[in-house]
Formats: structure tokens, sequence, C-alpha cells
């Protein structure tokens, strides 16, 4: 019987409402000592990925929150048999008490930063030409021109990059102080100057939202996203045990794609 | 490749999405039929997604039964 | 179906423009498909060569602005740094692949450059 996994959870107990998930089926916990796996029973191994499949997921998980500390499983996680499952159980014990404990009574939240760059990017280009530019030569060589041109792109983009940090870590400050753990990633475009997620205390919501409304009111010309609570997506750490491709699979494919390169005349390219 | 056409206004599925696909508990290995590996496009205002692609295709072997075991 | 989680913003649709300009362009697994193998790997290994290149621009222009260099070098310099980038774009023709599809989101790593 195919089991579709909804997350791990720090119980043993049955779950006590009715609760449904994936296809209508009933959603179960399939015990392991102290902890459990939180499944249904799923006909099809494989299936598309629609809108409401998501949201029947995202909804068995959340409902699970209101009463254990869950860790979200990947959607379509299909799970061949209850031995394959207890084996995994086993074998990831110790990992999921150690994720547990950590996530226990912290909720995840996001914030998202657009700035306005083009703002940011002509301040600075106004400053630096009032500064006195090196190689100010009225004619120079193509080759210094050439560097001139780099440099003052190079220039921008220094000072670019340090604003964003600055008014990254001046935020960031402020919601750290309510977060257990984060994630941040920094200008993953121009625009979008932080991308982030934050572990926080249950009992500081309310504070860390006042941190976001407080930093929100602060940037003006600045635009926020703010989402949450969520489970713990993206503060589950589990080691790699199982690479999806065995090393004499690895070869295979490696020479597979050597060959079709021959061809397409490989040995002309990397002449 | 299925693709299915989300509307991307509802940007709370997308913050769910990049979550639930690409996020989370991930069990691989011979023991698991199929894990989300799902290539999140977002092509202008829509996302497209492709359909969950099983680990055998990844390999490209059947599936195999008798369990092999995480170190 | 009840989602507890919410997501709020005044500028839904300005998030997602910058979410699908932050995607990767190295795809995560390798088309093993023969009529794609060589557009794929060219891609790589451009991306690659790219990335390198930028990193001695960026060297080069610390060093120019710190005014390490002599005039000759600042010369011999430049005359590199172009005909480097003007070999780049021979590539990227005969490949034909243009600027956006070769750059490589680096993600933490993006910091070094």
């Amino acid at each position: 019987m195919t089991l579709y996994l909804y997350g791990i959870i720090d119980s043993s107990d049955q779950i006590k409402e009715s609760l449904y998930g994936l296809e209508g089926a009933g959603v179960y916990n399939v015990s392991f000592c102290d902890i459990g796996a939180v499944v249904s029973e799923t006909s099809q191994p494989i299936q598309n990925v629609t809108e409401v499949a998501i949201l029947e997921h995202e909804t068995v998980i959340e409902k699970l929150m209101a009463n254990f500390v869950v860790l979200p499983a990947r959607f379509q996680t299909i799970i061949d048999g209850r031995d394959n499952l207890r084996s995994i159980m086993q074998s990831c014990y110790k990992d999921f008490k150690e994720n547990l404990a950590r996530v226990r009574n912290r909720l995840e939240f996001g914030i998202k930063v657009i700035w306005p760059a083009d703002k940011v990017k002509e301040n600075i280009i106004q400053t630096l030409k009032e500064g006195r530019p090196w190689l100010a030569e009225p004619d120079c060589s193509a080759n210094k021109k050439f560097i001139r041109g780099k440099l003052e792109t190079y220039q921008i983009d220094e000072k670019f990059k340090k604003k964003a940090n600055k008014f990254i870590d001046a935020m960031d400050i402020f919601f750290s102080k309510f977060a257990a753990e984060k994630k941040l990633k920094r200008l993953k475009t121009e625009n979008l100057l932080l991308d982030a997620v934050y572990l926080v205390e249950k009992d500081k919501e309310s504070d860390f939202r006042d941190a976001f409304e407080h930093i929100k009111s602060a940037h003006e010309g600045f635009k926020f996203l703010f989402s949450g609570p969520w489970p713990p997506y993206n503060f589950v750490i589990l080691p790699k045990k199982n690479d999806l491709l065995k090393e004499s699979e690895k070869k295979d494919l490696f020479d597979k794609v050597i060959q079709h390169m021959e061809p397409a005349g490989a040995r002309e390219i990397w002449q | 490749m299925n693709s299915v056409m989300v509307k991307s206004k509802d940007v709370t599925l997308l913050e769910i999405l990049d979550r639930v696909l690409d996020k989370g508990v991930v069990i691989s290995g011979d023991l698991v039929i199929s894990v989300a590996d799902v290539d999140l496009i977002y092509l202008g205002l829509k996302v497209l997604l492709s359909s969950v692609e099983t680990m055998e295709k990844l390999r490209g072997a059947p599936f195999a039964g008798p369990m092999q075991e995480a170190n | 179906m009840a989602i507890n989680s919410v997501v709020e913003t005044d500028f839904p649709e300005e998030f997602v423009e910058e979410i699908e300009k932050s995607q990767d362009i190295l795809p995560r697994k390798i088309d093993a498909n023969p009529k794609n193998v060589e557009k794929g790997l060219a891609k790589l290994v451009l991306t690659l060569i790219e990335l390198i290149r930028k990193l001695l621009e960026k060297q080069a222009m610390r060093r120019v602005e710190a005014g390490s260099l002599s005039d000759e070098q600042i010369e011999n310099v430049g005359e590199t740094l172009m005909k480097l980038e003007s070999k780049m774009e021979e590539l990227k023709q005969i490949f034909g692949l243009k600027d956006e599809e070769l750059n490589l989101n680096l993600g933490p790593l993006g910091d070094l450059m």
C-alpha cells in the first residue's frame, strides 16, 4: 500500500480529529517510538502538481500544527508500504528528534523587501561625479578609456552593494531579536533587497510583527511582503543520506553525456 | 511533461509552492516511490509547473523493490 | 480548505516579477537528450568562463582603484580586459547565447563577486 507523507510529528498518539488529505483519504499517524509519520493512503504513485493538491497538503500540515510539533514533508513524498516507512523512521529517527526539538514552539515567517534600486543608483552616480574621478585626462588611450568605464561601473556596483548591506543589516537587527534562527538572501535581484525567513518563538510572534510594522513605516519608498506563520519548511536540517544517483549511475550518466558530445564535434569546441 | 498554469496573482499560493515543492523534509532513496522534484518556472505573470518526476525517470531504470538503506 | 498562513503585501505583482527574475539559469538536472546536450553544455561552460572573466575584471578594478598599478600596467590590463570581453562576445555569438542566459545566480556566493 502506498503512503503519502505529510510530515513527522513529535507524538505516537493517534490523531484525534478526522483529518482528510489528498484524494480525500483519511490521514493517520504511524507511530515509531515517541514520534510518528503522518500519512494517508494513495492510489497512484504519480500525480500531477495541482493547486488543489498543494492546498490539501498544506492544510493537513497546518491542522497538525495545532496539536503537534511538525516537520513538514516535501510535496508528493510517497513511500512504498509500511515496512519501508518503518525503515526510514528507523534510520532518520535521531535526525527527526533533533529537528523536532529545534522547531518546537517556533513558527516560520517570511519577509521580502523591494527597495528603490534605481534611485539608489542615481544617488551614487551623483556623488561619484562630484568626487574627482580617477584617470580624469580627457584624451587617453583606448585601453585607458576602457578601464575608466569599467572602473566607474565597479565603483557604482561596490557602493550599491554596501548600501544594500547597510539597509539589510539594520532591518535584520530588529527582526533577529525575536528569532531563534534565520536565513537571509541578499540582493537576489537588484530590486529584491532581501528575501528572508525567520524562525520565531511562538510567544514572540506579536513582537516580531510589531518590529516588521516599525521597519515598514521607517522605510518609505520600499515595498514589503510579510508571510506566515508557516510550518518550519526552511528550518528542517537533514543530512544528505541518499544521493539521487548511485556512484555507478553517475558514471553512466557522465558517459552518456560524453557520448552525445562526440558527434556534435566536441573536439572542435574544446580545441 | 505536463504543465499546470497557476495564476500568480495569488501570492499566497506562490509562497506555499516555494516551500512545499522545494523545502521541507526530503526523504529519498529506494524506499521512496516518488518525491516532488518539480521545476518552478515563473513566466511572465504565470507560474509553470512541470509534473512530478519519479526517481525512476531520473535513474533511467525501473523501480527496484528490495531495501537499500541509508548510510 | 483552511490555510492559516497569510501573505500580506501591497505589491504582489512586483514581488512576483522579482522572484521570476531571480531564477537560476543552470538547470537542476542535466538533460541528456542528445539534441539539447550541446547547447546546454556550451551554456554551462560559457557561464563559468564569464564568471571567471568578471572576477578578473573585478580584481583588476580593485588594483586600479587602490592606485597600485603603474601607467604601463594599466595600459596592459586595459588591453587584456578588452580582448577578453570581445572574445566572449564572439563565443556568445557562435553559440547563440545572450547575456541574460549566462547570468549565474550565485546565491550566497554572489557576495564574493
